[in-house]
């Protein structure tokens, strides 16, 4: 804790405390360079990724799907992405609170909405990271089913926006769970339910791209406009909320 | 509890709505009767599909079938309207938790929780009779039955998450933020699942609009179960301070 | 039973059991919160009937 906040020392020394905005990047690349050091989540996110994926290998291996695999997919997709993202935002905030970091963190005076970004904003580097690993990784484990349409490198979009709403919400949720007793089932209990509509309009948006055709022209767009709503709704909402949850 | 600022105003038992409640519960009986009767003996009831000739059943001349299955209609709706009715009190009371932070309001929150968890657990089951019947399974991801999955799924969580923590300030922090998201999340929930077209699987739509009769029957009816929710969330929050001024009580006794 | 009235009736009858369970589950669980908030008052008026004791108790070894 010292020595992170020995990094912002210079410009805060005694008289004006740091603003907004460096205060946000020091504690951003805090948990950055804490993961990079370790990788311990990444490394753990990923293998677990790949586990899903060998899963749902065993789970198609008798159905020997055709072109309808692609109606599929999408929602495969995010079964991978919402379980490894359960992980990943289980274990980010472990290990704040095993080493006494969140109690650090809170006696700062620090911004309670300029921790909550932060943190969401690390979460979000981790996922987006462990989906460009995992998402051509299901790609070439799973090509032998069926070949995308040429929209499919459009499914970046749901991809991305499908992150930052789970990153957002689950932050707050990991958060809360983080303090309660059995939290990894509780993480889960709350998160898929909350973000069942940014789920809903994600797998939507992904097939539609991966399926093209018709599918794309209706859904696609109608999909990313309700999961950006869901986003803003519910990063502000998240935002918000943190400040109770913290304190 | 001491330190609640004096100039907010808590509910306690006793209170004017206790003096309302019995009225209310009468006033709900009364109205649910009322629009049971109505359901199945004034208002007329939807065609189906075509028969082959015409039939003299009592005095009137029948060429189509009858949807019985529908009148479960008249107390499903009103069933649904009131869980979300108290699923907003409860989100209204977090509101006021977290800016008081005085611990009643969670509890009422809570309560109103439990009276939402209730209804929505009436609108699942009279659903799913309706759904069993008409298209012959116990589930069908249409948009409403996929919504009210989700709001039962998160309130339920809001329960276990209640009691997976023990300190209770923090408990009522945490679950007055969940109860607000519920809240937020829940029209979200419907709107996506309702304006994303899926041609994957076909859109059941059975709109077409309410005649008056019925319009009076679903507004009866909801009107009652929202004097009997009113009812019962009185009479369970007299219950639970009860229990909490025993328990404060007998704190004071065993030091 | 002549054939259009068995037909008329086709979606009435098979669909009676449906509505009356419906109707029927709607009053249980109506019935079962109301135990619950019986249940809880009972508990608190044993709790209470406690403390009197302890109370009456209390009164007799300061007297």
């Amino acid at each position: 804790m010292a020595r992170r906040g020995g990094g912002a020392a210079p410009r805060s020394a005694l008289c004006a405390p740091p603003s907004a905005w460096a205060q946000y990047r020091t504690l951003l690349a805090k948990d950055l360079r804490q993961e990079f050091r370790t990788k311990e989540m990444l490394v753990s996110m990923g293998i677990y990724a790949l586990l899903v994926i060998v899963v749902f290998g065993v789970a198609l291996s008798f159905a020997n799907p055709g072109a309808d695999f692609l109606e599929v997919s999408g929602g495969l997709l995010w079964a991978l992405v919402v379980f490894t993202s359960l992980l990943g935002l289980n274990r980010s905030f472990s290990h704040e609170t095993e080493n006494g970091c969140l109690e650090g963190l809170l006696l700062a005076p620090l911004d309670r909405g300029v921790v909550f970004l932060a943190k969401a904003t690390s979460n979000l580097v981790f996922l987006l990271i462990v989906e460009v690993i995992a998402v051509p990784l299901y790609w070439v484990f799973f090509s032998s089913f069926a070949a995308p349409a040429a929209s499919a490198p459009l499914m970046a979009v749901p991809l991305l926006l499908g992150s930052v709403g789970i990153a957002g919400i689950g932050t707050l949720l990991s958060t809360i769970t983080a303090a309660t007793r059995g939290k990894d089932v509780m993480l889960a209990l709350l998160f898929v339910p909350i973000v069942f509509p940014l789920l809903y309009a994600c797998v939507s948006a992904t097939t539609a791209a991966i399926a093209g055709g018709v599918l794309m022209e209706d859904a696609f767009a109608t999909s990313l406009a309700l999961a950006a709503g869901y986003d803003v709704i519910m990063l502000l909402a998240s935002w918000v909320l943190y400040d109770f949850v913290v304190s | 509890m001491a330190r609640e600022g004096r100039d907010v105003k808590l509910p306690e038992a006793g209170q004017w709505p206790d003096k309302a409640a019995p009225v209310a519960l009468i006033v709900g009986a009364v109205l649910t009767t009322v629009g049971f009767l109505m359901a199945f003996l004034t208002v007329p009831p939807v065609g189906g599909a075509a028969v082959n000739g015409v039939e003299l059943i009592g005095d009137a001349m029948v060429n189509q079938k009858m949807l019985l299955s529908q009148k479960i209609f008249y107390f499903h709706m009103p069933v649904a309207i009131t869980s979300f009715v108290a699923l907003a009190f409860g989100c209204y009371y977090s509101v006021r938790f977290l800016m008081t932070r005085a611990r009643r309001f969670d509890t009422c929150a809570r309560i109103a929780l439990e009276i939402a968890l209730l209804f929505v657990a009436m609108t699942m089951i009279t659903g799913e009779m309706w759904t069993r019947f008409e298209w012959g399974v116990w589930w069908s991801w249409e948009p409403r039955l996929t919504t009210y999955l989700v709001l039962m799924l998160i309130v339920i969580a809001y329960f276990v998450l209640r009691g997976s923590v023990d300190e209770p300030e923090r408990r009522a922090t945490f679950s007055a933020v969940v109860a607000i998201i519920a809240f937020i999340d829940v029209p979200i929930c419907f709107m996506i699942t309702r304006l994303i077209p899926s041609s994957i699987h076909p859109v059941v739509l059975r709109e077409g609009g309410m005649s008056p009769e019925m319009g009076l029957c679903v507004g009866l009816v909801a009107l009652g179960m929202l004097c009997i929710a009113f009812a019962l969330y009185r009479a369970r929050f007299r219950q639970v301070r009860l229990t909490e001024r025993v328990e404060a009580l007998k704190e004071e006794l065993g030091d | 039973m002549d054939p259009i009235l068995a037909d008329i009736y086709s979606t009435i009858l098979p669909s009676a059991p449906y509505l009356i369970a419906a109707y029927a589950l709607l009053w249980v669980a109506l019935l079962v919160y109301v135990l619950i908030i019986a249940r809880g008052t009972k508990k608190a008026e044993a709790q209470l009937m406690l403390l009197e004791e302890a109370v009456a108790d209390q009164r007799a070894k300061g007297e």
